[in-house]
Formats: structure tokens, sequence, C-alpha cells
């Protein structure tokens, strides 16, 4: 019941507030929000009822099926929490912009879409919500004029990825005879290999292109980039993140772990771990170059994606968690890192890395929000990301596969490097001139960051909360059970005990404030009062930005570049030219065609007479 | 008691540290035919920084070097100092690996709140040469890792001593973190961040007083543990805190001696060094661990 009222109320409601939205523009935002929440209260009360599925409508005798367990819990809980704070930081984001009724319709169908996905059992209710999200986000990615070609590029890969889907499904339906998940799980083992390994690339291609999974990723960082900030949160979040689920659904519900780990004698596990591996390296490490702060967050949404699908396709029991749990720390942060950047582009009016500085002092809340959605994108120790790398790593070095460790951990040190510009570039630094009178971000803008900072430092003191339900999503889908406890995980293999670490920290920078305290001599002084060696620096001249890791990049960019785009631009510049020269033959001079027919009724008869022309 | 093994490897930690310093400086002019401070000199300095007036940018420059100082000491409770491992049941090697880079960034966010160039240049070519030094050093955890087949230091040390030492069932990885060591330390080659002459300190250039001095105790805490790190990964560690140290003192004599004699390198010169030989040797270093 709770079920179908939940997507009933999140698709009825999307179109309500549409219509409300031509009405008055406060009474939309009332009930954009108002909706946001009743979406998150349905799914909460859910917490206590997994483990159901029904019929909830048949269509020519089909019946369509809803379920709902801890894997439908988790991703659902995530993607209603999301979309509140995106619509809470929409309000004045969006304010005094065009069409904001649509973009308010769209962001609630995207969700609702999501909804759909997450709760779908059956493979066909599964691709139409599939469809609904994937159009609204082409509609939502070309929003602005900018973003046309970036929302082309995605929908067409959309579509390639859709037909891969539909096909994997076909096969599976030639062979079974059903589209329900629950049916096609338990007959799943009269497959041949052979279907198996076919069902598994086809969704394998549908759901890497949606998790941008290297070489499927090109969609993703113009999308990212050019969607309004809000936006950029959600399709960051949650929504490049339904691949994630796609591949937990495909691999481990349908196809089954032990099955799965067996697909090509283990090959299968072990490229799909590579090309994560990849994804991690490349992603990083393209994101340093990138000099725009939304596009090297995109660049980063796809590295992050690498340790997930690193994590789910090693299929370790350790691993699978890590990967799963830091689907959702990625999520919180990189939201909490959008809303970051929302906030000063807001404010300042642009996002070039070169450009900004110093506005530390004018925006706090988003400089703690940006250094906090950092300090959990690198994974320092206390933060959430932190938790799942751990996880990972762990998983990689015990099971003998330190190549695969090493990628995981390089990654990380790259993205140091890439983060530590983005904060160095926006907050800290010089403050120039034109900076000097912005104001603070608003409310509705502060509020969402203050949220997800405080969830990053909760989820990494207190990791158990989310591993326990990440545990008993394990279960769900044929792992051991993990031994969780509030501060950490015990496993056969050692502990972690975050708990631990953050009274260590703690006592630890107490007792230095007493001795800072004791010498405490120290008067404030103005950012531009420096020492300069006898060379004062005049405001405005000697801000050190741009190309601010320019030794390393010049070692770097003849090795990090987007080779998959380049090489789409070779095949479409190579198009072109073929097109161009078989144009030519069109002349446009009747005489030329009639030479044409002349000539091929000369080489029929050359045919006809078996090349025997004396 | 954990209390206590806290306060002993922390104290431990900063005068060993102290010791090294001051012995470094008396070397160094013997080096160069001259007297040279007394050994405690560092202690005198630092007590004179305390005393001394200092200016601050703001919050964000109270808190980083605050946040620096406490990484560096939250990493030297994991490292085991002969049979002192205040926090070993925490997450071993792993976590070290993430806690040591907590130090650098706390300087990194408290000095660049200031709006001095220098400084900015400083925190770049320390991230650089970070990443040169932490390929080849990350290979060289990942193969004692999988050498031993924990992430737990303290088992690392105990497998050491049950067999032999590190060094010798891995010499190519334990040759590789010793090519790395000074660019890990930033002593004299790879002292590119704080190239006094060139970048007046870099990322020191704001710090007097209080700030200085906790930015030195952080430094000789680091050099501590990165010693402690070779020592107890690759020389069996020790059964107490002394022949700990006897251990540490000829690592930190050829670390020594190198930099008394070469200039600097530029940014990009100790960029490529990392990534060439030190990589390489790690790499097969890993490979050999694997093979076997």
């Amino acid at each position: 019941m709770l079920l179908e009222c939940t997507l009933l109320i999140g698709f009825g409601g999307a179109f309500l507030v549409y219509l409300l939205g031509k009405i008055s523009a406060r009474v939309r935002d009332f009930f954009a929000i108002l909706l946001s929440v009743v979406l998150v209260v349905l799914v909460s009360l859910m917490y206590r009822t997994p483990g159901i599925e029904l019929t909830y409508f048949s269509f020519l005798d089909y019946p369509l099926r809803l379920k709902m367990d801890w894997i439908s819990w988790f991703f659902g809980i995530a993607v209603v929490s999301i979309n509140l704070f995106a619509m809470i930081f929409s309000l004045s984001d969006m304010n005094h912009k065009k069409r904001v009724d649509l973009f308010y319709l769209l962001m609630l169908l995207v969700n609702a879409g999501m909804l759909g996905v997450v709760f779908s059992g059956d493979l066909i209710s599964f691709y139409i919500y599939w469809e609904i999200m994937s159009w609204s986000t082409f509609l939502l990615i070309s929003f602005k004029k900018e973003g046309w070609s970036a929302g082309l590029k995605y929908i067409i890969l959309s579509i390639i990825g859709s037909f891969s889907m539909l096909v994997g499904m076909l096969v599976i339906y030639s062979q079974l005879g059903t589209f329900n998940i629950s049916a096609i799980m338990e007959q799943m083992h009269t497959l041949s290999p052979g279907y198996i390994f076919s069902t598994l690339l086809l969704f394998s291609i549908s759901f890497g292109i949606k998790n941008a999974l290297m070489p499927l990723h090109t969609w993703l960082p113009d999308a990212y980039t050019e969607s309004e900030s809000p936006f950029s949160a959600v399709i960051s979040g949650m929504l490049t993140r339904m691949g994630i689920y796609g591949f937990l659904l495909i691999l481990f519900v349908i196809i089954g772990l032990g099955r799965y780990l067996e697909v090509g004698s283990g090959g299968y596990s072990f490229i799909l771990s590579w090309l994560g591996a990849i994804t991690i390296i490349m992603g990083t490490f393209i994101a340093l170059l990138q000099n725009d702060a939304k596009k090297l967050l995109a660049w980063h949404g796809i590295g992050q994606g690498g340790y997930m699908i690193l994590g789910i396709a090693y299929g370790s029991s350790l691993a699978v968690a890590g990967g799963i749990f830091h689907t959702l720390n990625h999520a919180i942060y990189i939201v909490l890192l959008y809303f970051s950047v929302g906030a000063v582009e807001y404010r300042t009016h642009t996002r070039d890395l070169n450009s900004l500085g110093g506005i530390i002092k004018k925006m706090p809340i988003a400089f703690m929000g940006a250094l906090l959605g950092i300090s959990g994108l690198i994974g320092v120790p206390l933060t959430n990301g932190f938790v799942s790398k751990w996880l990972l790593y762990k998983s990689l070095i015990l099971n003998h596969s330190p190549f695969l460790a090493f990628a995981a951990l390089i990654g990380t040190w790259g993205t140091i490097l890439s983060v530590y510009k983005f904060l160095h570039n926006m907050f800290l630094g010089q403050l120039p001139e034109k900076y000097s009178n912005i104001k603070r971000a608003p409310f509705s803008m502060q509020f969402p960051i203050i949220v997800f900072s405080f969830t990053i430092i909760l989820f990494g003191v207190l990791p158990g909360i989310p591993l326990n339900i990440i545990g008993k999503m394990m279960e769900n889908m044929g792992f051991a059970s993990m031994q969780v406890n509030i501060w950490g995980i015990v496993t056969e293999m050692g502990t972690l005990n975050t708990v631990n670490i953050f009274f260590a920290i703690i006592l630890v920078v107490f007792g230095i404030y007493i001795l800072y305290r004791i010498g405490f001599r120290s008067k404030r002084v103005t950012q531009e009062d420096t020492y300069a060696a006898g060379h004062p620096a005049p405001r405005d001249k000697y801000a050190y930005t741009s190309e601010f890791y320019a030794p390393l990049f010049r070692e770097m960019k003849p090795i990090f570049r987007e080779w998959v785009s380049i090489f789409f631009e070779k095949i479409v510049k190579f198009g072109g030219t073929l097109s161009d020269t078989i144009r030519k033959i069109y002349v446009g001079d009747l005489g030329t065609y009639v030479l044409y027919i002349v000539l091929f009724l000369a080489f029929l008869l050359i045919l006809r007479m078996g090349w025997n022309l004396w | 008691m954990v209390i206590l093994l806290i306060v002993g490897s922390i104290v431990i930690g900063f005068m060993v540290g102290v010791l090294f310093l001051g012995f470094s400086r008396k070397i160094k002019a013997r080096i160069h035919w001259r007297y040279g401070p007394p050994l405690y000199q560092p202690i005198i300095d630092i007590v004179k920084l305390f005393h001394q007036e200092s200016v601050s940018h703001g919050f964000l420059f109270d808190f980083g070097i605050l946040l620096s100082l406490g990484g560096a000491i939250v990493t030297l409770l994991f490292i085991p100092i002969g049979n002192i491992v205040p926090l070993h049941g925490s997450g071993g090697l792993l976590v070290v690996l993430y806690l040591m880079l907590i130090a650098p960034l706390g300087i990194a966010l408290s000095s660049v709140e200031a709006a001095n160039p220098n400084v900015s240049i400083g925190i770049s070519r320390k991230f650089i040469l970070a990443l040169g030094y932490e390929i080849p050093f990350l290979l060289v955890a990942l193969s004692v890792m999988t050498n031993y087949g924990t992430t737990s230091f303290v088992e690392i040390v105990e497998l050491q001593r049950a067999s032999h030492w590190g060094i010798i069932s891995m010499p190519l990885s334990g040759i590789a973190l010793l090519l790395i060591l000074p660019v890990m330390m930033g002593m004299k080659p790879f002292d590119q961040v704080g190239a006094p002459q060139e970048i007046s300190s870099g990322p020191e250039v704001e710090y007097g007083g209080i700030y200085l001095a906790l930015s030195k105790i952080q430094h000789i805490y680091l050099i501590f543990i990165d010693i402690a790190l070779f020592v107890a990964l690759f020389m069996g560690g020790g059964s107490e805190p002394l022949t700990f140290f006897m251990k540490m003192l000829p690592i930190f004599l050829i670390v020594l001696l190198i930099s008394t004699v070469y200039p600097r390198f530029r940014i990009e010169q100790a960029f490529n060094y990392c990534i060439k030989w030190p990589t390489i040797i790690a790499f097969l270093g890993l490979l050999l661990v694997i093979w076997r």
C-alpha cells in the first residue's frame, strides 16, 4: 500500500507542483518542499517493512510488480533525502530564473523516476522508470542554452544503454519466459554460461554508461557542468549511481554472487575491476587539469564511480560493502561540494578557478562545506569517505590484488592535489578587489550545506549506522553477515575503530591547544599584511592560482587526455570526410548522370559476357 | 595505561627528534669545518619562539597549525616505537598512510590564509613532491602488506622478529624506500618546499613566534615518523625503545650525509627523480613479492 502511494504521490505531486506554479510562485515552492518532505517520511516509514513484493498494475494481463527490500530502501532513502535538500537549495538558486515551473516538474519527475527504478519488482517496470528518469534528465541537462550539446551527448549514450538493456531483457525473456525479478532469480541456474555472459555484458553496457565507467563516460563532464547547481547535486549524488544499483541488481540479485564470479572463469570480474581501476586513475588525474570548479568535481565523479565499480566487481564481501558504502558517502560529499560551488557561483557569478580566490572570510559556511566535502572526497580519517575506502583497500590487499589496491590508493593522492587546488583557488589566497563586497549565501543555501557537513562527520566517526543497513543488504544479496558495531567494523582480517582515532585526535589537539594558549601572543592582522622579502606584493597582481601545479602539468598533459572523446571526435571527422567524398558524385550535371548510366550498362553487359570481351 | 603510553610516545618522539636535529646541525657544521651549535640548540630555539610575539591572519591560520601538529602526533601513536604502540588495534598501516597526510594538509590550510604568493608556491611544490614520493612509497607499503599478509603494524614487526628483517626478504622495496626517504623528509636536495633563498621559506614565511614553534615541532615529529617507518617496516623494529633508536640513527646519518653535500634540485627534477628509479625499483619489488 505504502509503496504504490509513494510512487503515486511522487509522480502526481510533480505535475501538481507544475500546475500550482502557474498560479503562484510561493505556493509552488511551498508544495515542492512539502512533497519532498512527505516522500522522505513515506520512505522512512518503510524501514520496518522490507521484504514485501506486490502486483500494482496489470498491463495486457502482464502483472507489473513492485518490491521493497533493503537494497531498495537504502537507495530509496538516499534518493529522497538528496532530492529534499536539492529542492531547498533551488529555492534561492532558481529564484529570478526563467521556466522555474518546468525545472521543478523535471526535478520531481527525476526523483520519482529514480524511486520507481529502485522499487521495481520486474524488468518491464524497471525499464519504464529508467526511461522516465533518463528523459527528464536529458531535459534538465539541456535546461540552459549552453547545455544543449551536453544534453545531446547524454541522451545518445543513454539511448544506446537503454537498447542494450532492452536486448538483455529480451534474452532473459526468451529463455525464461518471465520479467519478474524474483522468478528470474530462481530460474537463473537453468541458463547456460553463454547466456549468462551475454546478459551480463548487455546490462553492464547500460549500467556502465549510467555510472560513467570508462570508456563509456564521455557524457558526464559536460552534463554535470552545464546543469543548474541543484540538479548537478542530484545527478552526481544519486542519478549517476543508479548505475551502481543496476550493477548490484544484475550481479548479485539476478545472476547471483557464485555464478557471477564464475563467468568467463573469473575473467569478467577481473576485467570489470580493472576498468574500475583505470576509471579511478584517469578520472582523478584529468580532474587535476580542470579549471572549472564544477568540471573538476565532475571528473572526480567519474573517478569515484571507479571506486564503487571496483568494489562491487571485485566481489569479496568487504569490497562489496566498501563499494556500496562509498556510493552513499560519495553522494553525501559530492552533493555538499556542488552546493558549496553553487553558493559561490550564486554570489560571484563565476566558477572559474583562475579568477576566484580568498573568499573564505566572505562566505565562511560555504568554505566549511567545501572543506569537509573535500576531506570526505580524499577520505581523511574521521570523515565518511575514509571508512569505505579503508574497507576497499583492506579487501584488495588481503586478497592479493596489490596492483588494484595501488590504483585505488594513488587515485586518492591525485584527489588531494586537485581538491586542494579547488579549495585554494576558490576560498584561500588573495581576495580579488572585485569580490570585496560579496555577501554570504542565503539561508536556504546554507542550511543544506550545514546538514550535509554534519552527516560527513557523523558517518565518519560512527560508520556503524549506515554499515548496519549495508550488512542487511549484503545478507539479501547472499553474502555472509558482517560483524558491525556502532564505531566500526570487526572482521577476521582486522578491525577499524574510528572512535578511538576520534578521541586520540581530540585529545591531542586539545593538548596542543592548551600549549598554544600558554604561548598565545599573536595579534590579528589583515590578509594583505604579509612578509614579502622587501618586495611588497600589490593586490590583485600576485595571486598564485592559475596553473597551480604548472611543473606537474607539463609532465601529465600528454598522458592524461580525454582519449575516448578524442577517438569519438576522430570518428566524427572521418564520417564527415567520407560523406563529403561520396557527395562529390552528385555533380548536378545531367550529361554526367547519363554517362553514369551508360557506364553502368556497359559494366552489366561486360558482366553478362563473362568478361570475354573478344 | 593507554594515556600513559600516549604521553610516553609523544615525549619520546619529541626528545629523539630534537636530538636528531641537534645532531644533524653538529655533523653539518663539522663537514663545513665549523664548530656548530650545542646538541640542545633546537630546544633553545623553540623556547625562544614561544616567548616571541606573532601575527595571525585569521581562524584557519590558527586552526590549521593545530591540526597539522595534531595529525603528526596522532600518526606517531600508530607506529610501534619498540614495544610502545598506544593505538595498536585501530586500523594499522593503512590508517598511517592516510594520517600522514593530515600534517601537510594542516599547514597547507593554515598558511594560505595570508595572501602571500610565496606560500602558495611552496604549497603547490609540496603537493607535487608528495605525489612524486607517494607513488613509490605506496608500492613499497603494498609490497610489505602483501608479503606479510596483514595490514597491522604490530604484526608486521612481530613477523620480522620471528624470521628475519624485511630488508632481507624484500631487498628491492627496502632500497626504494631508502631512496625516497630524503624526499619524504624534505632534506636538502629535495627542500624545494621551504627553499629559503627562492621563496622565503615557502609555507613558513608568515609564521612567527608560536606558529613557527608549532611548525618546527611538527617537522621534528615528521622526521621521526619517516625514519621510524623504515625501521619498523624493514629493520625489524625493536624490542624496546633504545634498540629502536639505535637502528634509526644510521638511517638518519645516511640521509644527512646526502643532504649536506647536494645542492637543491628544481621541482621538476625532484618529481622526475621520484617517478623514475625509486618507482621502478619499488615496482620490481612488488612483483618479486607476488611472484614468490
